[in-house]
C-alpha cells in the first residue's frame, strides 16, 4: 500500500515536471494577419516582427488581399502606396532615410535570419495580383496558403495583430 | 551599479550602434549576446532615446543581469551580464 502510494506519488511528480519542461521549451508565437500592400504600415510591421524575434517569439505572417500585391516579385522596392498620412509621403521617405532606417524588405530579412519567422501569401490575394506559384512572389515568401491556416495558427498563438 | 563601478567593468564585448535607429540597438545586442559566453559582459552604445527603456526590460526577461547605463554626450552606454 506505502509502496503503490509512493510510486504514484512519483509518477505524479514526474508528470508535472514533464509538463513543465515541455511548457518552458515550447517558444510563444505571434500571428499576423497582413492585409495592407502599403510600404508605411510594412515598415511598421517589419519593426514590430524584428522585435518579437528579439524576444524569441515565432513569428507567421499570413499575406491577406492587398499585402499580396507588395509581395509581388515585380514591387520589390517600390514605395507607391502609403496608407496613412499620404501627403507627408516625401517628409516621411526623407526621415527614414536620414534616420537610416531600414525597408521593409530589409526589416523582413533581418527577422527571418535572426529568427523563426514564415511568411504565407493567401492563395486568394495571390490570384487577385496574378501571382498563381510561389515563384511570382519575393524570396520572402515561404509557401501559399489558405485562410484556414492562418485561422488554425491564430487560435494557438499568444499575440495575433491584424495590419 | 554607480557610474564609477560600470567604468570599472573589464568588458569581453563592445558593440557600438550608434546611428541605427530602433530596433537597430536591440537587434545587434541580441546577435551580440548571443555569441557570448555566460557571465561574459557586453557595453552597447546607442543614440536611440527608446534604447533605455528596451534593452534592460529585454535583458532581464532573457535571464542576463542588467548592470546599468552612463548617459554620454548624445548616447548611451548599456552594460548586461550575460
Amino acid at each position: 500500500m506505502t509502496q503503490s502510494l509512493s510510486v504514484n506519488f512519483l509518477t505524479a511528480n514526474l508528470a508535472k515536471k514533464l509538463i513543465t519542461l515541455k511548457l518552458k521549451n515550447m517558444a510563444k508565437k505571434m500571428t499576423i494577419a497582413l492585409y495592407t500592400g502599403s510600404f508605411d504600415k510594412l515598415t511598421a510591421t517589419g519593426v514590430i516582427i524584428n522585435g518579437a524575434v528579439a524576444d524569441d517569439l515565432d513569428v507567421e505572417i499570413y499575406v491577406l488581399l492587398m499585402g499580396a500585391n507588395a509581395f509581388k516579385k515585380e514591387n520589390i522596392g517600390k514605395t507607391d502606396h502609403m496608407a496613412e498620412l499620404a501627403d507627408k509621403k516625401e517628409e516621411f521617405i526623407a526621415s527614414l532615410k536620414q534616420l537610416k532606417v531600414s525597408t521593409w524588405m530589409e526589416f523582413f530579412k533581418q527577422a527571418k535570419e535572426m529568427g523563426n519567422v514564415k511568411i504565407y501569401i493567401c492563395g486568394l490575394a495571390g490570384k487577385i495580383w496574378n501571382g498563381l506559384v510561389l515563384e511570382d512572389f519575393n524570396e520572402l515568401a515561404d509557401d501559399i496558403c489558405g485562410i484556414g491556416e492562418y485561422i488554425a495558427s491564430a487560435q494557438t498563438a499568444d499575440v495575433n495583430l491584424f495590419i | 551599479m554607480n557610474t564609477e563601478e560600470l567604468k570599472k567593468l573589464k568588458l569581453d564585448k563592445v558593440v557600438d550602434a550608434r546611428g541605427t535607429a530602433c530596433p537597430g540597438p536591440l537587434m545587434a545586442t541580441k546577435k551580440a549576446i548571443g555569441e557570448m559566453k555566460p557571465g561574459e559582459i557586453i557595453e552597447v552604445l546607442s543614440s536611440d532615446p527608446g534604447t533605455k527603456r528596451d534593452i534592460p526590460k529585454w535583458a532581464v526577461k532573457k535571464g542576463f543581469e542588467y548592470l546599468g547605463d552612463i548617459l554620454e554626450d548624445g548616447y548611451f552606454r548599456l552594460y548586461i551580464k550575460k
